[in-house]
């Protein structure tokens, strides 16, 4: 049982080793210092991403709301440290209580709805707290963006390197409780749920129950990720909550893949460390304007023609090549 | 066997628009008996299985069931989702497991209202969340083994053989200590010697788990060699009831299925 346990946290927790390790890689000269920056982005997409792995993937169900749930939780995380000075532990969660909070009132109202419908209801809801965010300059600083430090614990200032572990021991927890809960009767229910809705109702599955679920974790994942940018990037502006955003976040989980723990780190880094750190050095194309997105659009295309299950199963699908080959000589 | 009914519908009616789609039907399941639905195309049998099992709301009518607890209840208005608690559950047509999970699994999906951990207790593996996991994986294994397919328990159900998955979804239901078990068209897509397995394996359900079986079917043989009763209906109506020899017999049943007799 202890071998079973141990052999399905490996893989995380050797995730989370090898990025720990990476500001120090950093410091021996080996990267550039902009990687590590954006290794972080790439750690709360991440984080965002699994969430709504747990809706879209595992559910079934979508939403196009992330976006603005991610800035509330960015914003509120902001007001809290900065305007009323409180702890960065007490804010952070906060940021991820109330935005949850919010979502479970949208959720009540939007899941009576499905398919394109509730794509739209979400992200008609996102785009209003893209609008009061431009507006609601106490809050949120207007256009002008609003301003975070890096976490302080119990006045111990973090600096950038110190944040960075701090998003990647995150990381590696969520990814081991997702992984926890999927894997009970919580998951099973999430999976019958896609299957059919009829037959998670003869299952005795409460539909409205673990919808809401579903949504309200989705919304958690998506107010942390939002707060953990606000205090990595230390900045936040009212523009970078928008559609875009939410559809980058879907792109994360289809070309990583849809219903595993891994794929949305692995999509994360294709979606948004590719661009950042191969795509933009490369000699003339590197300039041209939305290349990240071009470079998106082309990789959805190809992984859902060629690849549906998503880029994480590479590896697994090699394997089995290989021995196939071995077999068969 | 008990003088009370497992089920005893009265007078269920339901319409869609101006079609009466079950028109005051009757007729009532003795418990521990293998009870058959069976008509022509069109007939209704479906609607009346959803009028039983709530996914459709009778408009007229009593669905009244003996719980596992033993009292009588009638099913009209109950929530869906809240009908397998009182010990009915269902199978589908064409067979609702999921395909990326193990048969393991699978069953387990079976036990989701004996579940009593949350979220919470799941996400931290707390170890009242292990234990009651240990305890339904057992109990499913050993579902498992008496449907003869334990060796695949760790196999996904995506690429499995109908025959299995067939037996997996009945697998699924008895997890749930049903007292009866409706199965809608449990033969359709096996061939011949996957439906004699399964008409073993009904009877065999019947008597290890002490449950009632309403099956609509198709396949007649199926019907006539595992009931011990039969209602034919048709356009929601019924024509005859009663043991399988009289059904063959009756007029009724063979002019709705074949025409009149010039």
């Amino acid at each position: 049982m202890k071998k079973i346990i141990f052999s399905r946290y490996t893989k995380y927790i050797l995730l989370g080793v090898v990025l720990a390790l990476m500001p120090t890689i950093q410091q021996m000269g080996f990267i550039r210092s902009a990687t590590i920056t954006t290794f972080g982005t790439i750690i709360f997409y991440a984080v965002v991403a699994i969430g709504l792995n747990v809706l879209l993937g595992y559910s079934g169900l979508i939403s196009l709301g992330t976006a603005g749930f991610m800035g509330l939780g960015a914003y509120l995380s902001t007001f809290l440290t900065e305007n009323l000075g409180l702890p960065f532990f007490v804010s952070i969660l906060l940021a991820v209580i109330v935005p949850t909070l919010a979502g479970i009132l949208v959720g009540l109202i939007s899941l009576r709805t499905q398919g394109m419908v509730l794509a739209i209801a979400t992200l008609a809801v996102a785009e209003v707290f893209r609008i009061k965010f431009t507006q609601w300059d106490a809050f949120t600083g207007g256009f002008s963006g609003a301003r975070a430090e890096f976490p302080t614990f119990f006045g111990f200032e973090f600096d950038r390197d110190m944040t960075f572990v701090f998003l990647t021991v995150l990381l590696v927890l969520l990814m081991i409780i997702t992984d926890n809960y999927i894997h009970s009767s919580v998951g099973r229910a999430f999976l019958t749920m896609r299957v059919s809705e009829a037959a998670a109702q003869a299952m005795g599955i409460n539909l409205l129950k673990y919808k809401l679920m579903a949504f309200a974790l989705a919304t958690a994942y998506a107010a942390l990720g939002g707060a953990l940018y606000a205090h990595f990037i230390r900045f936040s502006f009212p523009d970078s909550w928008n559609l875009g955003l939410s559809l980058q976040i879907v792109a994360v989980i289809v070309i990583g893949g849809l219903k595993t723990i891994m794929g949305p780190i692995v999509g994360s880094i294709i979606v948004f460390g590719v661009p950042a750190i191969i795509l933009s050095r490369l000699p003339v194309i590197g300039d041209v304007d939305g290349l990240a997105f071009i470079f998106n659009g082309v990789l959805i295309i190809i992984v859902v023609l060629f690849y549906p299950n998503g880029l994480v199963h590479i590896a697994t699908d090699v394997k089995k090549l290989f021995r196939k080959k071995r077999t068969e000589v | 066997m008990s003088n009370i009914n497992a089920l005893k519908i009265e007078n269920l009616s339901i319409a869609f628009g101006g079609l009466k789609a079950v028109d005051d039907l009757s007729f009532h399941i003795n418990v521990g008996e293998i009870y058959g639905l069976i008509g022509p195309n069109g007939a209704g049998k479906t609607t009346v299985f959803n009028c039983i099992t709530q996914f459709y709301h009778p408009t007229r009518g009593i669905v009244n069931f003996k719980t596992s607890s033993g009292e009588v209840m009638d099913l009209v208005g109950q929530k869906t989702h809240n009908i397998i608690k009182m010990g009915l559950v269902r199978t589908f047509q064409n067979v609702e497991l999921i395909k990326d999970l193990n048969l393991l699994d699978n069953i387990l999906v079976g036990a989701h209202i004996h579940f009593k951990t949350g979220l919470f207790s799941n996400a931290f593996k707390l170890p009242n969340a292990r234990k009651e996991e240990e305890k339904f994986a057992q109990k499913a294994t050993k579902i498992l083994e008496f449907l003869g397919i334990a060796d695949k328990k760790l196999e996904l159900a995506g690429g499995q053989p109908y025959g299995v998955l067939k037996k997996v979804e009945l697998g699924r239901t008895l997890m749930s200590d049903p007292t009866l078990i409706v199965l809608d068209e449990p033969a359709a897509g096996l061939n011949d010697t996957e439906t004699l397995e399964l008409a073993h394996l009904i009877k065999q359900i019947r008597e290890a788990y002490q449950c009632s079986i309403l099956l609509v079917e198709h396949d007649m043989r199926l019907v006539m060699d595992i009931c011990d009763r039969i209602c034919a209906i048709s356009f929601g109506k019924k024509l005859a009831e009663g043991i399988p020899e009289q059904i063959q017999e009756s007029a009724d049943v063979q002019e709705a299925y074949l025409g009149k007799k010039e």
